[in-house]
């Protein structure tokens, strides 16, 4: 068995290039190394140490990544060309994190504040308090609240009249809900079930389950206005559905009193609502 | 020219005619390989700053969905992937001497090792479907309180996911080499597909060395 072409004019590179074989004594050092390294990196995340957790895992996992590309990839016994080709990714990659969060962490007061990131807060949210009193029952001030959020968050799919015909509708299959007319709606026409199938989702139709429960009301009360609704009513059972208990002032705690805290910001801009320790965020709409 | 099949083993292949050796060939390859390898970091490196996106602004939200992982079984998958790399290794070798045997048996080995990976992501993954740990909107598990945990998970599935099925892939692709190498299609003189087979798979290695600490332990 020959080894291999044996003449130098392969590429002109200086030297003649054997193919260097992988020995098993050394396959198995390498395999030794990284299962130590792999010890290491969950015995050291067992311990507490801060920030540096995420240090020593990253430079383990690079030092395992290293012998693996050196030795079991070859690149030690390699064209150094190889290795430049493969380091060249990483120095993109380092570009794109770099230039992903030179952007993210200096747009103005959006995300950072006083030097330090807007903390995340979404587990405990922040309390607000609603503006409407029981938002359940249609008001104009509510319609009018709804008609401003419609014109925001809903027109792109639903169209500026609600009839299912906007902008981006032209890409949906179903078409999203045409409000004008009394047939196709799934979950049916009443203020509740409105409210149900905006807080849950149905099918295209993503979940806004995570706006303040005003704002969907709002939407609820303006949408039946945009077509033939009015005899479509609640029952008190309806209404315990959505977690509202009628004979409570508040709802008995069915509407949402924690959300999150850009939300909050958001609203305290736009004076919807008082939001404690939150200051108006400049920079956003 | 060929033997009685119409497969031409190791010896008696001739190197493509316009490289001036088998030797020009296999380098060209070699480096070809690389540059597909550059390829797949940038494609899996647009969901780790996802990952980072998230976690420098939700840390507190992926701290708490991470629990939901279990370290263990992403711990078992690592060494299970370092094995496999390490059988790959002696296949690639083996292809170098020409024993045709140990080719064949490294990387049923290894097969064998990815089968082992898919098994215990499969065990993962039924757990958290039955649980309704899903990604995005199918999330409904009522007992994490975090307001976007779903997408914290939406970068697991993701990311192990497109991993997988890099394993997968890879593993097809080994099932077509044991076929060659029991053909005899593998020496010294021509190892290319092993050599660039094993560069793939080191690779796949590669990323889940960073994907376990990163999903599954830093917190």
């Amino acid at each position: 068995m020959s080894n291999h072409n044996n003449n130098n004019s392969h590429h002109g590179k200086g030297g003649h290039h054997e193919h260097h074989i992988l020995s098993t004594p050394m396959a198995l050092k390498v395999w030794g190394a990284l299962i130590c390294l792999t010890f290491i990196t969950v015995a050291v995340a067992q311990v507490d140490l801060g920030a540096l957790n995420f240090t020593v895992a990253m430079l383990v996992a690079t030092i395992k990544a290293s012998i693996v590309c050196i030795f079991f990839m070859g690149l030690k016994y390699d064209h150094k060309e190889n290795t430049v080709i493969f380091t060249t990714s990483v120095i993109f990659v380092a570009i794109f994190m770099i230039l992903t969060f030179g952007d993210l962490l200096t747009r103005g007061d959006v995300y950072v504040k006083d030097g330090k990131i807007i903390p995340d807060t979404f587990t405990s949210g922040a309390v607000v308090k609603s503006k409407f009193n029981k938002p359940w029952v249609s008001t104009p001030e509510l319609i009018a609240h709804g008609k401003e959020q419609f014109q925001t968050q809903c027109v792109t799919c639903h169209g500026a009249e609600g009839k299912g015909n906007g902008v981006a509708a032209a890409g949906l299959n179903p078409k999203p809900r045409n409000f004008t007319v009394t047939d196709g709606w799934k979950q049916g026409r009443k203020p509740s079930q409105i409210f149900n199938t905006l807080t849950k989702g149905l099918g295209g139709m993503p979940s806004f389950g995570s706006a303040p429960s005003d704002d969907r009301w709002g939407l609820v009360h303006y949408v039946r206005t945009l077509g033939a609704h009015a005899s479509e009513t609640d029952t008190p059972a309806d209404l315990q559905k959505v977690g509202i208990d009628p004979t409570k002032e508040d709802g008995g705690g069915g509407g949402e009193k924690v959300i999150p805290v850009d939300l909050a910001i958001d609203q305290m801009a736009s004076g919807a609502a008082e939001a404690p320790a939150a200051k108006p965020v400049k920079g956003k709409k | 020219m060929s033997s009685s099949q119409g497969v031409v083993t190791s010896a008696e292949r001739h190197h493509a005619h316009h490289f001036e050796s088998g030797l020009a060939e296999f380098e060209a390859c070699k480096q070809a390989m690389w540059i597909f390898l550059v390829t797949e970091v940038l494609f899996f490196s647009g969901m780790f700053v996802l990952y980072a996106v998230l976690r420098v602004f939700y840390p507190q939200m992926m701290h708490d969905a991470h629990h939901l992982l279990d370290w263990k079984m992403g711990a078992l998958n690592t060494v299970i992937l370092i094995c496999s790399s390490l059988t790959m290794a002696l296949a690639v070798s083996a292809a170098q001497k020409g024993e045709k045997d140990n080719i064949v048996k490294y990387i049923w080995l290894t097969f064998f090792f990815s089968c082992g990976f898919l098994i215990v992501k499969f065990f993962e993954y039924s757990h958290k479907i039955h649980e309704g740990i899903l990604p995005g909107a199918m999330w409904h598990f009522e007992e994490l309180k975090a307001a976007k945990a779903p997408l914290f998970f939406s970068v697991y599935f993701v990311m192990t996911g497109i991993h997988g099925l890099h394993v997968i892939i890879g593993m097809g692709v080994m099932l077509w080499l044991i076929k060659r190498a029991k053909r005899n299609e593998f020496g010294p003189e021509y190892f290319t597909p092993v050599e660039m087979t094993g560069l793939y798979w080191h690779f796949v290695d590669l990323v889940w060395i960073y994907l376990f600490p990163l999903l599954y332990l830093v917190s």
